[in-house]
């Protein structure tokens, strides 16, 4: 291996590690919990058969979009926390550090691996997600035919295209992409914080805390400011928490996009740069506290 | 004079004591130098600061004071690691790989790749005896096993400096031996091996020089026909010899004023019948 080699980053090696996380996390079968996303659909299906169409659609995105949310948020949470107390614990890391790899490619192949995870446990449920919903489409539109055979020809597209745009709708793409976004911070979050725990429960406590915090935090800041005024000390206390604790409720454009609003792209851009910012921010604070740890 | 493979100049570390002024000195004012080509048992008790001192030649934990150096370079560069295995004390491996799989995924971090990586992840599982295993997970592998495949994650780059944490711990004789002769295999192919254990009599059967550790000191180092041999003394050992010959021999030695010291009858070890009695007679997989 030539000097250069081990001097700078590899890109090998980073995905070296974070191919073995996702082989570790499927083998692990944590993918169960795509099983369980299936069930909760497959479930409310039969809750809201007995709707009108336009109810019946918006209560499909709105199960299926708040489970897969919560799912992948818990993934990311549960997956990343165990990671280096265990490789801590079992003496693992001592064979990789001590093989010429850097700390931050350990953990960014570490935290890659879990990215890789979620965007395929995310691309799955959207899968299944667009398959129920095309099949209720399907189900919804012979049913409408059925009753609308006397009807007008031009009722009758009418209707049919009431049904379709209440069904697949485009902006469900970047309110995907939005929970995704969440979950990688989320992720992040918790590399960060497993780099100064000593146990995985303190690890899913803080963050599950921090998790509380950035989606209340919008809430109480306005709550605070009618209170207590704008002064400026207020401000600068409320703008280090928000700083610290990232507002999680923008990430809730998925709850716009089942109320049947358009996400504009500027919205979706700045709510990605907005995650993608403290994603990073997180990874780079846990390689600072990584990098000087005795291990 | 050679090569130091490693090199430990006024190493001190200290670990500070949570919530109080007080620290723990872990390793106190180390001097050690492993040439290359030797091997070098680092001993002493538990608690001696054996592996805080192997840590700090893998970078593992920055010095305190001094440092440490591999082959001339800094210990806390990534890139002196190129030249380094190491077996970490009673290892845990990923459960969840098979033997071949281990092998691949430390190979590829220390930059193996294709063709050369699965020569040499055959090379290995036949050199550690888990060519028959080399598809089963980690998690069903024996505590020798373990080892075993941790030696060869150890190897997987060829290192010229092998450093070994108690390296037969935990493992049964046969185990231990098998480890002691690829110990002597690793020597005369020319390779430095730094190994730190209690167990005084592995030691001093594969060590060429030793450094015995006690509350962070090192109290004694030098070559181990050095610290051992009685200068003054001759050992000599008879075959079928009957009273009469040892008589003649006894009266020989004393008339040229000789003491004898002892005569005795030389035993075999206990870990020799073992091993005699348990001898494999098969292939251990089925």
């Amino acid at each position: 291996m030539s000097e250069r080699a081990s001097h700078s980053f590899s890109f090998g090696r980073v995905t070296t590690l974070a191919s073995n996380t996702l082989t570790e996390l499927t083998r692990l079968k944590v993918f169960y919990v795509l099983l369980l996303f299936a069930l909760v659909l497959i479930g409310s299906s039969a809750v809201i058969a007995r709707l009108s169409f336009q109810q019946e659609f918006q209560v499909l995105k709105d199960i299926s979009l708040g489970a897969m949310s919560i799912f992948t948020s818990l993934l990311a949470i549960v997956a990343t926390a165990r990671m280096l107390p265990q490789d801590l614990e079992d003496r693992t890391i001592y064979t990789i550090l001590a093989k010429p790899v850097h700390r931050s490619e350990y953990l960014l192949g570490r935290l890659g691996g879990v990215l890789l995870l979620l965007a395929i446990s995310t691309l799955v449920m959207s899968l299944l997600f667009c398959v129920v919903l095309y099949t209720r489409e399907h189900s919804a539109l012979s049913e409408a035919a059925r009753q609308m055979s006397a009807q007008p020809a031009d009722q009758q597209q009418e209707t049919f295209q009431a049904i379709r745009a209440a069904s697949f709708n485009p902006d469900l793409v970047p309110g995907i992409a939005v929970i995704y976004i969440k979950a990688a911070l989320l992720a992040s979050l918790t590399l960060f914080i497993s780099t100064f725990a000593t146990t995985n429960i303190f690890t899913i406590a803080v963050t599950v805390s921090v998790y509380f915090i950035g989606h209340l935090q919008g809430t109480a800041r306005e709550f605070w400011l009618q209170e207590h005024g704008g002064s400026w000390l207020s401000r600068a206390f409320l703008a280090t928490v928000a700083l610290i604790f990232p507002d999680l409720q923008l990430f809730n454009l998925a709850d716009d996009v089942v109320a049947g609003a358009t996400i504009p792209l500027a919205v979706f851009l700045k709510t990605a740069v907005f995650g993608g910012f403290y994603t990073l921010l997180y990874l780079l604070l846990a390689i600072a506290i990584f990098s000087g740890k005795e291990l | 004079m050679s090569e130091a493979a490693v090199a430990v100049t006024g190493l001190t570390k200290t670990f500070p004591i949570p919530f109080q002024r007080r620290s723990i000195v872990a390793v106190r004012d180390l001097n050690l130098r492993v040439d290359a080509g030797q091997v070098y048992g680092l001993l002493g008790p538990n608690g001696s600061g054996k592996s805080t001192t192997l840590k700090v030649i893998l970078g593992l934990v920055p010095p305190t004071r001094g440092k440490a150096e591999i082959f001339g370079r800094d210990s806390s560069s990534v890139v002196s690691r190129e030249a380094v295995g190491f077996l970490p004390e009673s290892p845990y491996f990923y459960k969840y790989l098979t033997a071949a799989e281990t092998l691949r995924f430390y190979g590829k971090l220390c930059g193996v790749h294709g063709a050369r990586l699965s020569a040499r992840v055959d090379e290995l599982l036949q050199l550690v005896g888990l060519t028959e295993a080399r598809d089963r997970r980690l998690r069903g592998f024996s505590k020798g096993m373990l080892q075993r495949i941790g030696l060869a994650q150890a190897l997987v780059h060829d290192p010229q400096l092998v450093i070994l944490d108690e390296p037969t711990a935990g493992v049964d004789p046969a185990g231990a031996r098998e480890i002691r002769n690829l110990i002597v295999a690793l020597k005369n192919r020319g390779k430095t091996v730094l190994l730190s254990s209690h167990l005084l009599g592995q030691v001093q059967e594969v060590c060429d020089r030793v450094g015995i550790l006690a509350n962070g000191v090192l109290v004694r180092e030098g070559a181990m026909t050095e610290l051992l041999g009685l200068q003054n003394q001759t050992e000599m050992i008879f075959e079928n010899a009957t009273p009469q010959v040892l008589a003649e021999i006894a009266a020989v030695a004393a008339r040229a004023g000789v003491r004898l010291v002892d005569q005795r009858t030389p035993q075999s070890t206990l870990e020799q019948l073992f091993l005699e009695a348990t001898e494999r007679t098969g292939d251990r997989f089925e």
